[in-house]
Order: C-alpha cells, then sequence, then structure tokens
C-alpha cells in the first residue's frame, strides 16, 4: 500500500514552548488511524500541520504525495473537521454548505448529496449559531466531505455529542473507508481506540506507535500503576 | 482600592493599549513639531520673467526679492515658462515685467506688471498675496511720486500725496505669525485626545466584554463602585500622559503659554472627565470592544475639524454650531487656544468648566442606564 | 472567477450581518462629508467682526474708518470704541481685529510728520491672522489710492492726470487656481480622501482577523482555494465600495458645497482605482497578519491626523524638513492628495501627474503583490494565556 502520510521528524514550537519534538510516522491509504492524546498533548498542532493549515519549525510532511510547505495542492483531496467551531457562525446551514463548496471549488450536486446523508435537510435555514452540538458536528462532516476528499483529518470526530448524530457520522465514516477514503482521527477518549486500525500517542512531544489493542493495554497499566502508588501512600 | 489595582494592572497588560497611551501622544507631538520646525511662512518661491532687462525692470526685481516673505528662486525668460512653474508647483509667486518697462516707467506712459498667484494652496496664497499686496502698494507709491515730481511738483508735496499717512499692523498673540504656536499642541493634543478616547471605549465593555464579568457580577461587587474606581484610575492615566506632552512643549519647544500651570491643569482634568464619559457612554451601547472603539473613533476623528480650532466656528452655518457645542472637544480646543494665547479669566472661562460639567452629567448618566440594562 | 464571485458575494453578506461595520462603510463617509461639507460651506471669512478706536474724530480719520466700513471682509462692532475694550474684545474674542487712530492724526497728515495708523489683529489663530493681514492691506491699499487722488485733485489735477499718474507701474495681481480663497476648495479634498483611506482601511483591514477571531479562517487555509482567489473575492467588495463612495464624495462636494472639480475625468478616475487598489491591498495585508481586530481598529484609526499633517496638503513641503518629507512620500495619501488637487483644482493633464502616478502605481503593485500572494500556512496561534478581547454579549 502507498502511503498518504509521511511525517518525518516534526518540530513545532508555538512561542517558547516545544509543542512537538521530533514526530515521524507513515499513514498508508485505506488506513484508520488514531492520534490519541491527554488535553494539550499536541493533537491539534499535529492535525493542523498534516492539513496544511499551520506552518511548523523543522521536519518535513508529506501528504497525499506532495510536500505540504511547497504545494497545497493535496487540499483538493482532503477534508477538515476541527475541534473548535470554524464554521461561518452569522450564516445558516446552507450559506455555510455553499460558500464552503465554492471555497473548494465543488459542484452543487455534491451538496445536496451531503445533505441527504448527513441527514441536514431540516436545518438548512437555521443559523449556525443555534444549532446543537451534534448537528453542528454533522454540518462540520458535511463540509469536509464536499469535496469528496482522499483524506480525512478529523480532530474529535464524535466526542460529547448525542448518540444519533454519532451513529449518523459514524456511518458516514464507514462509507467514505469502504470508499477507498483514509481517516487521521484525534480524540482524548482511549474508547475510541478500538475503532482504528493503528493508534499514534502523543505525549511529551514524542509519538509512540500502538496497535488498539496495545495502546488499550498500555492505558490501564497507567491506571493500575497510579492506582497501586495511591495504595501504598494509602499505607 | 484592589478594584484600582485591578484596573491599572489591566490597562498595563493590554500591550497595544499601554503603547499607545505611552508613547502615541509623545510621537505625535514630536512629529507635528518637526513638520512645523520652520514655524513661520517665510521664502515664498518666487520667480522674475524679466522681459525687459533695464536698469528699472532690474530694480523692481531687486525690490521684489528683497520684499519680506518673497524669495526669488528663478529667473524664467518667457511668460510661458512662468506658467509652467507655476503649474509644477516649482513657484507660488510669478511675476512678469514686459518689454519696455524701462522705457514706459522713464517717458511716464503705463507700464503693467503681471503677478500670479497659486491659490490652489490657501496658506501659502493668503501669505504671498499680503508680500505681493505690500510690494505693489510701495512701487505704485514709489512710481507716483516721480510722475508728480516729473510734472514739477515739489517733492515735499508729492511724498505728501502718497506716504502722509503710514499703516502698521500688528499682530496680537503671536507676533511673528508663527504657525508652529498655532498647530503644534492642538495637534498634539488632539492626538493624545483620540488615544484616550481608545483607552476610554474600554470602561465598561472592557468588564461586560469578558469572562470576569459574571465572576464580578456574582461576586456582588457594586457596578456603581466599579465603575467609579476604573474610571478614576483611567482619568488619572489620561491626566498623567498629557504632562509630559505640555512639558515639552512648553519647555524644550518653547510654545506660548499665558495662565498658569495650575489653571491649565485644572482644565485639562475637567475636559478629561467629560471625554472619559463620552467613551464610557459609547462602550455602554457597542455590543463589542470594536464597535465601542468604532463609535469612539467616529466622534473623536473629526471632532478636530468641527471644534472651530481652525476654520473658526463663526464661519460656520448655525446648525454645525450648536453640534459643536454638544462634543466636548470643541470647548477643549477653543479654550486651549484662549489660556495659551490670551488668558482671558476666570469669569469668561467659567462657561467652559460648565460645559464640559454638562456633558460629564448627561453621558455618565445614559452610560448608567444602558450599563444597568445588561 | 465564478470562485471569486462566490467568495465576494459571501464577504457581502458577512458586511450585511455587521450592521456597525455596514454602517462604517456605507453612512459614514457621507456623514463625514455632510458635517466637513458643512463646516467649510460660506468657504470666506466674511463679517470679521473690527472694534475701531477712533481718537481723533476728524475728516481724515472717518476717512479711514470709512475705507474699513465699505469692505465686505469686516463688520465694525460699534460697541468697542475705547483701547480697554479694545484689548478686553480682542481677548474674549469678541473682536478679531482693530483699527487704532491717535490722537493728532490729521494734523500730522497735513504735516507730513508720521500720521500713523495701527492695525491689529487676532494671530492665536492663523486663519484669521493670514486673511485679516491680507484684507487689511487690501483695505489699506485702496485707501491710500483713493486719498492720493483726492490730494493730487487738491493740487488742481484733473481727473485724467491723476489716473495716468496712479497707474504709471500697474502692478495687476491675478490669483489662479482658487481666486476667491475659498477654503472649503482648499481643505475638503484633502479631507474627504482622507475619509476614503481611513474607512475603507478600518473596514478591509478587519477582513481576515474577524475570520481569525472566529476560527473561520481554517476554513480558507484548509481550502485548495488560491491565495488570489481569497484576496480578489475578499477584497472586492470593499472595493467596490471604496470607488463608490470615491465618486460619491466628490459629487456631494461639487454639488451642494461647490468645491470646484474640474478636469480630465479619465485622470479623477484613474487617480481613485489606483487609490483604492493600494488601500484594499494594504488593507487586506494588514488584516493577514494583525492578531485580531481590536488592534488593528486601534491603531489605524489613530492614522488619519499624522498623515493629513505629514502630507503637505496644508503645510507646505517646502517648509517641511526633508525627513518628515521622505516618511509622508512612502505614504499614499500624500501623492492622491497632491495628484487629486492638480487634477480637480489646477485642471492640469498627465504630463505634470507623472510622478504622481508613477509613485501610486508603484504602490498599487507592491500592495497587490503582498496581497496577492500570502502564504496559506498561518503562523501557529499560542491558544493558551491569551489576553483574548473577542467577545459577544
Amino acid at each position: 500500500m502507498e502511503p498518504v502520510l509521511i511525517v518525518t521528524d516534526l518540530v513545532q514550537k508555538v512561542g517558547k514552548k516545544t509543542v512537538l519534538n521530533g514526530v515521524s510516522f507513515t499513514v498508508h491509504a485505506g488506513e484508520r488511524f488514531g492520534l490519541f492524546g491527554v488535553k494539550g498533548a499536541g493533537k491539534t498542532t499535529l492535525l493542523h500541520i498534516l492539513a496544511g493549515v499551520d506552518r511548523f519549525t523543522s521536519g518535513s510532511v508529506e501528504t497525499l504525495g506532495y510536500d505540504v510547505r511547497k504545494s497545497g495542492a493535496f487540499k483538493k483531496h482532503t477534508g477538515l473537521v476541527t475541534q473548535k467551531r470554524s464554521l461561518f457562525e452569522d450564516l445558516n446551514t446552507y450559506e455555510n454548505l455553499d460558500f464552503i463548496a465554492a471555497l473548494k471549488c465543488v459542484d452543487k450536486d455534491n451538496i445536496f448529496s451531503v445533505i441527504d446523508r448527513l441527514e441536514l435537510r431540516e436545518y438548512l435555514n437555521k443559523p449556525v449559531k443555534s444549532l446543537e452540538a451534534g448537528v453542528y458536528q454533522r454540518l462540520s462532516v458535511a463540509c469536509a466531505l464536499l469535496n469528496d476528499p482522499d483524506l480525512l483529518i478529523a480532530d474529535e470526530l464524535i466526542n460529547g455529542i448525542d448518540i444519533y448524530s454519532r451513529h449518523i457520522i459514524l456511518k458516514e465514516l464507514e462509507r467514505f473507508l469502504s470508499n477507498g477514503g483514509t481517516c487521521v482521527r484525534g480524540y482524548s477518549d482511549i474508547r475510541f481506540c478500538e475503532q482504528m486500525c493503528r493508534v499514534g500517542w502523543l505525549e511529551g512531544g514524542k509519538i509512540t506507535l500502538y496497535t488498539p489493542v496495545e495502546a488499550i493495554e498500555q492505558w490501564d497499566r497507567q491506571i493500575q500503576a497510579l492506582s497501586c502508588q495511591n495504595g501504598t501512600d494509602d499505607d | 482600592m484592589a478594584i484600582m489595582g485591578r484596573e491599572f494592572t489591566y490597562m498595563w497588560r493590554d500591550r497595544e493599549l499601554r503603547n499607545i497611551l505611552l508613547v502615541g501622544p509623545l510621537l505625535g507631538l514630536l512629529l507635528f513639531y518637526a513638520t512645523y520646525s520652520v514655524q513661520a511662512l517665510t521664502d515664498i518661491p518666487t520667480a522674475v520673467a524679466d522681459l525687459d532687462r533695464s536698469t528699472a525692470s532690474r530694480e523692481l526685481t531687486d525690490y521684489i526679492g528683497s520684499a519680506e516673505n518673497l524669495n526669488i528662486v528663478a529667473c524664467p525668460n518667457s511668460f510661458e515658462e512662468v506658467e509652467e512653474l507655476i503649474k509644477k508647483g516649482k513657484i507660488v509667486v510669478g511675476v512678469v515685467i514686459p518689454e519696455n518697462y524701462g522705457k514706459n516707467v522713464s517717458l511716464r506712459r503705463q507700464a503693467r506688471v503681471e503677478m500670479i498667484v497659486d491659490g490652489s494652496n490657501m496658506i501659502y496664497a493668503t501669505n504671498a498675496t499680503g508680500a505681493v499686496l505690500s510690494v505693489t502698494r510701495s512701487v505704485g507709491a514709489k512710481a507716483g511720486v516721480q510722475s508728480l515730481i516729473a510734472k514739477g511738483v515739489h517733492p515735499d508735496q508729492a511724498i505728501g500725496a502718497y506716504q502722509s499717512i503710514s499703516f502698521r499692523e500688528e499682530p496680537w498673540f503671536n507676533p511673528t505669525l508663527n504657525y508652529a504656536y498655532f498647530v503644534v499642541l492642538a495637534l498634539a493634543l488632539n492626538f493624545w485626545q483620540q488615544c484616550c478616547t481608545i483607552a476610554a471605549c474600554m470602561n465598561i465593555i472592557g468588564e461586560t466584554g469578558v469572562g470576569s464579568w459574571r465572576q464580578l457580577k456574582a461576586a456582588g461587587v457594586s457596578k456603581l463602585r466599579l465603575f467609579f474606581c476604573k474610571s478614576a484610575i483611567q482619568i488619572c492615566t489620561f491626566m498623567l500622559i498629557v504632562c509630559p506632552i505640555y512639558a515639552l512643549s512648553f519647555t524644550v519647544f518653547k510654545l506660548p503659554v499665558h495662565c498658569s500651570f495650575g489653571e491649565l491643569f485644572l482644565f485639562n482634568l475637567a475636559f478629561v472627565i467629560a471625554l472619559h464619559s463620552v467613551g464610557t457612554l459609547a462602550s455602554s451601547i457597542a455590543p463589542n470592544a470594536v464597535d465601542a472603539t468604532r463609535f469612539g473613533m467616529i466622534v473623536a476623528l473629526p471632532s478636530f475639524i468641527v471644534s472651530g480650532y481652525t476654520w473658526p466656528l463663526e464661519a460656520m452655518p448655525g446648525f454645525v454650531q450648536q453640534l459643536a457645542k454638544i462634543v466636548p472637544h470643541t470647548w477643549f480646543f477653543q479654550g486651549i487656544n484662549y489660556l495659551t494665547f490670551k488668558n482671558p479669566g476666570w469669569h469668561f472661562m467659567v462657561h467652559f468648566y460648565l460645559a464640559f460639567f454638562l456633558i460629564a452629567v448627561a453621558c455618565y448618566g445614559a452610560a448608567t442606564i444602558f450599563t444597568c440594562r445588561k | 472567477m465564478r470562485q471569486v464571485f462566490n467568495i465576494a458575494y459571501y464577504e457581502t453578506l458577512h458586511i450585511m450581518k455587521d450592521k456597525v461595520l455596514t454602517l462604517l462603510i456605507i453612512f459614514v463617509p457621507l456623514f463625514y462629508a455632510f458635517l466637513c461639507g458643512a463646516v467649510y460651506v460660506s468657504g470666506v471669512l466674511t463679517g470679521i467682526p473690527l472694534g475701531v478706536v477712533d481718537l481723533d474724530h476728524s475728516r481724515l480719520s472717518r476717512e479711514v474708518v470709512f475705507a474699513f466700513e465699505n469692505s465686505p471682509r469686516f463688520k465694525i462692532i460699534t460697541e468697542v470704541d475705547t483701547y480697554p475694550l479694545l484689548e478686553e474684545g480682542m481677548k474674549t474674542g469678541a473682536i478679531r481685529a482693530g483699527v487704532l487712530i491717535p490722537e493728532d492724526f490729521e494734523k500730522k497728515a497735513a504735516r507730513n510728520s508720521g500720521a500713523e495708523v495701527l492695525t491689529v489683529y487676532d494671530g492665536s489663530n492663523l486663519l484669521w491672522g493670514y486673511n485679516i493681514r491680507k484684507y487689511t492691506m487690501e483695505v489699506v491699499n485702496q485707501f491710500h489710492s483713493n486719498h492720493a487722488a483726492a490730494y493730487m485733485a487738491g493740487m488742481g489735477l484733473n481727473r485724467h492726470e491723476i489716473y495716468d499718474i496712479l497707474d504709471t507701474v500697474s502692478l495687476n495681481v491675478d490669483v489662479w487656481y482658487n481666486p476667491t480663497f475659498n477654503y472649503a476648495t482648499f481643505m475638503l479634498l484633502g479631507i474627504m480622501m482622507m475619509v476614503i483611506h481611513q474607512i475603507c482601511l478600518l473596514a478591509v483591514g478587519i477582513t481576515v482577523t474577524r475570520e481569525k477571531e472566529r476560527n473561520c479562517w481554517i476554513q480558507y487555509l484548509a481550502s485548495a482555494a488560491a491565495p488570489w482567489k481569497i484576496f480578489l473575492g475578499k477584497s472586492l467588495p470593499y472595493f467596490t465600495t471604496n470607488c463608490l463612495n470615491y465618486g460619491l464624495l466628490i459629487w456631494f462636494n461639487y454639488c451642494f458645497i461647490h468645491v470646484k472639480t474640474g478636469g480630465s475625468l479619465f485622470l479623477i478616475i484613474l487617480l481613485g482605482l489606483l487609490y483604492a487598489i493600494i488601500i484594499t491591498g494594504t488593507g487586506f495585508f494588514i488584516s493577514l497578519h494583525a492578531p485580531n481586530s481590536l488592534l488593528v481598529t486601534r491603531y489605524l484609526m489613530l492614522l488619519s491626523v499624522p498623515f493629513f499633517i505629514i502630507s503637505g496638503y496644508t503645510w507646505p513641503q517646502t517648509h517641511i524638513p526633508d525627513l518628515v518629507n521622505i516618511l509622508a512620500r512612502a505614504l499614499p495619501f500624500t501623492w492622491m492628495a497632491e495628484g487629486f488637487r492638480l487634477v480637480a483644482l489646477k485642471n492640469l493633464n498627465l504630463p505634470y501627474l507623472v510622478p504622481n502616478m508613477l509613485a501610486l502605481s508603484v504602490m498599487a503593485i507592491l500592495s497587490l503583490f503582498l496581497a496577492l500572494t500570502f502564504t496559506k500556512q498561518r503562523k501557529p496561534p499560542a491558544d493558551t494565556g491569551v489576553f483574548d478581547l473577542k467577545n459577544d454579549c
């Protein structure tokens, strides 16, 4: 399988703080790659670099065969779902889809297709400001999928949303993957590891690669170690 | 006290605001002083096209050259060249002495000299016209006296016809017509006033706009006390940053001041309170800090023009005069002019204080009503 | 191109949903034009309050007073008739000029022994000062020739002879471009250029910072849309309103304030377009690099006064130190205000505007280059511990 993402020795400094300190990994086509880390571990920073949104200090990142520093052409084939709300709050649902479709230079047909798939029809005239978290997330995914991307970069895709929206989004994700898409997901809830092929664990600016099972075991080990420590303290 | 301290750190931590308040007004003063460092408009570029080249015409040229404020920079050879120089803006006054000028003068025939003034810049044009008019008067008189003498009139009598009465002019309050005296301080204060407006516009929105507003509300701090303390610290800051402007203006740049410093300080304080009330009002009605700044800007930017500091209030239509009197800036700039140049005394300045007081009461009152609704 | 128009359409929607911004770019320029127009509408200082202190009360002194009375520029305030009152009046601004005729004035004049009239005027406001000085000169010149004519008539010369003598050397003063010394014609064009400069810069200056604050800028960055398309789309509404405002303000001043506006329409349009390009380009560039809207608004609003003062639009460039001039030459307003005056007021054609056009073109190209070629990768935002003023109540 050809690699979709090749990250080598990536270093990112924000202000005086080194957020990523020599991160290297590869993601292959069709893979579900999970990026796990607690809050502030640098998931969002890394995902934004992969999407070509942020500059970085050193290292190299190759997305879909393009060096992200040299070309933005790969953005035609990527979709990004951000953790922090990033849709246009002063516009309504349809206007958001229409505008982002214009930015991505895609046909109107695609808009109606994603509206149906993510069941957004009844919200089209509602201002984005007033949408519930679950519907908002569906809209974010819809916007990211407008251009039928090959690579979906999602930051906290289904964290803390209602079950129905979660179901729709996961169903859509399955569809996307079965059509040959690749997905990189960042999350801070260890349970989501089960949905991945591989997990990259971000901690202290470094990445460690695990299988999902290993990652969960590692998590449990840490929990156990902590409770043991507490136990000895109690004694 | 704690609130005052908090407000001070708050202003200090807002780095842009700090830069604007500390550096802005002084930088403005320096820039304006540098711009007007020549101070008076002398040496108006003049060209004399002497097409005659006779003794008489040379005399006239010399006379123009020695006239107050005119400075001959070019000696073109034709009317067209003079025209060209004026179009290019190289000269402001152009004089064309026609051929046969000397001959005509000596034969007592009429000799016409053309003088052109570029009217596109009024500051230049009024000064240049003044200078040119004084030249025409003396040259005309001189030629007239000579004609009379040639007609056999006794020289004393001839001079009497023209020079028995002299007019002496005396510009009061600014004897050298120094432009720097006139505008530098006012412009610097205008700049200072804009900087203060930016800060004052943060008064309420700076609190209600950020999350800590809820905390303050929850803590049950009285709004009145909160804003009183905030305002006091802001007003003190504004007064503090105006001091170096005055100090620099009066000591280093030697701009004139005819009232006591105490008086000036008091007047300034009254204005600052009124200005602050306007800023507070803007900040109470705006939905966010950017809009508050915009509202402040809409008032602060044209205020100098409307204040009548340059183009006089008396020359504006009635309704503009009334409008101008609503904003404190008008009273301030008028008052500053009176204080620094004339010092007309307390009974005259009382109106100004009264105006500041009324404006402050109205604006603070309105701001209170708007804020209580939030 | 469709993409550009789509972006432009949505930018317009954003503008319309921000009511204060809409107000700012549509009504504020007109409001300023109206306000400043009203301030300067009279254009010429007339009816200047003049105090006359005549201590001589003779025929000759009345002749002097009459000369001032006759001038349409002055209005004699009869209450002021003693020197202390004159002094007081000058201090309180009740009068702006005064004429003082000493005792024994007529006698001295008859004896040719230094009869002197003192004219005083208020130098604290140089608009009064300069104008009164000029007006006084005019009155005095007129008085002198009348007086000389009367004197010669007394000597028995006939009218023709007197005329010849008075006109031996006639110096004809011709004021070009603004012969009535209309202050509105002088100031308003420059002020309008400043209004356009400020309003457009303030509006376009937050086009990107606003998106950054709402985190929407990420949508632009994550899409494959080319930077130049984003710039064109986002700045098109501002560019258009800028051009419309430019035309509107010129028209308003011309029709209602009667500001002299002549010259080639083509050049006026060309100047306006270049100016609009520079402002929108620079504004966009500033917005790209500024961290937030508040900062942009604060700094930009402070620019107007210094830019106007150092430009040499009022106080002439020849009397400004080189250092300040160099600084002023780097700003588009300086070239634009001067260029516009050359066309509209002086009615000059292209050859005289070459330096201005050249400078503005270079600036336009530079600002376009900067705005068109931005990298679509931002500096990573430091998202903790930032004093964030972005808020919605």
